[in-house]
């Protein structure tokens, strides 16, 4: 589904990826780990087609199509999900015309007709519940005096509604206590499938205790260091990352 | 009788001996009225009114008639009288007279549009206790003065709407005068879409303990379009309340202009006052000239202002495209989030959608020619 072959990314004039490679395939649940400035978060916002980051070689292939020259919103309508670290505030947008919004523009440029308010309202509703997101909420200005925890359950929620066939959960976890990690973590459970894959950036093995993944790839210095099955984020629990690191070098 | 003939007389020496104002008057800098009315000046035309709904309980006076009635006599021209304002006195004897008898709570608009080339006059008077919503429209026109004066008795609340329409060429400047008693609220909202020159002056007084003036606005301009608002915010005695909410959308070389100066006078100890202006620059050559000024003579007072010049927010531009939302259409909402704040302060539910839908076709109208250039 996502073939990432030699990929060099530069910030301005300073390389941050340097000869990155990933494959997923359907189904799967890969993760990234790694320390702070390893090119994480890079690697997210490349995906989803943020400006500024520069490609300076390598490919990115999405279901045999150069992902690269998609804009973010038709990356957006063929399935690419990004779940932000940090979800951005915006004041007179209620959550629920932002989502309504985005549903539609997404069916619109796939070929599907528009949901009609009261369809969009009977899917949010549906899905907003099990998230533990309330009526309020949606009510309210889209993140505008939202806790960590609900910005983070409002992307959740956003991820359940678009189904996305690949699905990238950039450092989800952070800023969440327990309570809301396990939400969080059940709500992407629960959207695992044999179609969808997803990618799960995090620093942390803490969220891995939930979302349970195939592989585990470990970033450093803009290129995998190490890959493994998941109880390589116990030995990086155990170890830290300069032991892994300095194993490879 | 002609109304107010000494002042009349005094408003014509005022104007015979200032000229029209320019951008070397300080008040004026940003809004060069006599380049942009050229050769034709001021001119001695007088424009028209047309009350497009009056509702039952309203009275009204033609100006230009005789024998006025006491409300009239008692408040015409009694503003404290800038150039613009004492050429509306001087250079028209017509106009338009309003008033709400005291304790009337009108729920019907009052609708009044002000048509043609020229100057004219008007005056709405709340008595005590009565309320009503003002919603004021404007054909365009070479060249309109208006000259407003607006007084509200004790505890009397009006709600004021202006929309101003986009025109290349219309020159269109207004003065309101407000004058607000004890407890009295007057609450306004600015809508301008911009022309050659438009400029709106207001000058409230709060006069009686608890007064209040709530002031918003937006303006949405593209191409050569102008539009000024200019506010004077007296608070003349204490236990006042006055806030100003202003937003600016402009493009190409669209200039937005707010110069808002809140004045607490001696003794007018525990006022509160906030003022923010924004404006939201969409093309290397759109303008905003924002300038909040305080000026305090009490103790024990809150003022709080604030301007701010900026392009909409890449990383808020990102999100919503990340999300599926197509560029042209994820800036149409930012732009519309920027106002929205704005827009809500308007009371008046069906005016408030209706400033909403203007708003909607100006900034499409924006996105069009941003997608041909």
């Amino acid at each position: 589904m996502l073939e990432i072959k030699n990929l060099h990314v530069s910030v301005g004039d300073k390389p941050i990826l340097k000869g990155l490679t990933l494959s997923i395939q359907p189904g799967q649940v890969h993760a990234i780990m790694g320390p702070n400035g390893s090119g994480k978060s890079t690697l997210s916002y490349v995906l989803a087609g943020r400006a500024g980051y520069d490609i300076t070689e390598g490919s990115i292939t999405y279901n045999g199509e150069d992902l690269v020259a998609l804009k973010p919103e038709e990356r957006a309508a063929k399935g690419v999900f990004l779940a932000m670290q940090y979800p951005v505030e915006i004041p007179g947008v209620t959550t629920m015309t932002f989502l309504k919004t985005a549903l539609n523009s997404q069916r619109r440029q796939r070929g599907e007709s528009d949901l009609d308010a009261i369809g969009v309202l009977k899917l949010v509703r549906a899905k907003a519940k099990t998230l533990n997101v309330s009526e309020e909420m949606l009510k309210r200005a889209l993140n505008v005096g939202f806790s960590g925890g609900e910005k983070k359950r409002l992307e959740i929620l956003q991820m359940a509604i678009f189904e996305p066939r690949l699905a990238i959960l950039d450092e989800t976890d952070s800023g969440l206590d327990i309570d809301a990690l396990r939400l969080v973590a059940e709500g992407v459970n629960t959207l695992r499938s044999p179609e969808r894959a997803m990618l799960v950036i995090t620093h942390y093995q803490r969220l891995l205790d939930y979302i349970v993944p195939d592989r585990i790839h470990v970033l450093a210095g803009g290129r995998i260091v190490a890959e493994g099955g998941k109880e390589l984020a116990l030995e990086l629990e155990a170890k830290g990352y300069e032991h892994i690191v300095k194993d490879v070098a | 009788m002609t109304l107010a003939v000494a002042k009349r007389d005094a408003a014509a020496a005022l104007v015979a001996a200032r000229g029209v104002p320019h951008r070397r008057i300080e008040e004026w800098k940003y809004s060069d009225l006599k380049s942009a009315l050229g050769e034709a000046g001021l001119g001695a035309v007088v424009a028209q009114w047309l009350v497009a709904n009056k509702p039952s309980g309203v009275d009204i006076f033609d100006l230009s008639q005789k024998n006025p009635p006491d409300w009239v006599a008692a408040n015409f021209a009694k503003d404290s009288g800038n150039t613009m304002s004492a050429a509306s006195l001087a250079l028209s004897a017509g106009g338009i007279a309003f008033r709400v008898p005291k304790g009337a709570a009108i729920a019907d608009p009052l609708k009044l549009d002000f048509t043609g080339t020229g100057h004219v006059r008007a005056l709405l008077v709340l008595e005590a206790g009565a309320s009503l919503t003002l919603v004021e429209g404007a054909t365009v026109a070479d060249f309109r003065n208006v000259g407003f004066e607006i007084v509200l008795g004790e505890g009397a609340v009006l709600d004021h709407v202006r929309v101003s329409p986009a025109d290349d060429a219309a020159v269109l400047v207004e003065e309101a005068f407000v004058r607000i008693a004890a407890g009295g609220h007057y609450r306004a909202h600015f809508a301008s879409f911009g022309s050659k020159l438009s400029r709106m002056e207001v000058d409230i007084t709060l006069e009686g303990e608890g007064a209040q003036a709530h002031l918003s606005g937006v303006s949405v301009l593209d191409g050569k379009r102008h539009s000024d608002v200019t506010t004077n915010m007296r608070h003349a005695v204490g236990n006042t309340h006055s806030t100003q909410l202003f937003k600016h959308v402009a493009g190409g070389n669209g200039r937005a202009v707010y110069q808002g100066r809140v004045i607490v006078s001696q003794g007018a100890n525990g006022s509160d006052s906030n003022q923010s202006a924004k404006a939201l620059l969409l093309g290397e050559n759109a303008e905003a000239d924002l300038k909040p000024e305080l000026e305090i003579f009490a103790d024990d007072v809150k003022c709080a202002h604030g301007a701010a010049v900026g392009d909409l927010d890449a990383e808020s531009l990102f999100y919503l495209r990340a999300r599926g939302i197509p560029e042209a259409e994820a800036r149409g909402l930012l732009l519309h989030a920027f106002l929205e704040d704005a827009v809500a302060e308007i009371a008046n539910p069906d005016q408030r959608e209706h400033v909403r839908i203007e708003l909607l076709a100006a900034l499409n109208g924006f996105r069009a020619t941003a997608r041909d250039a």
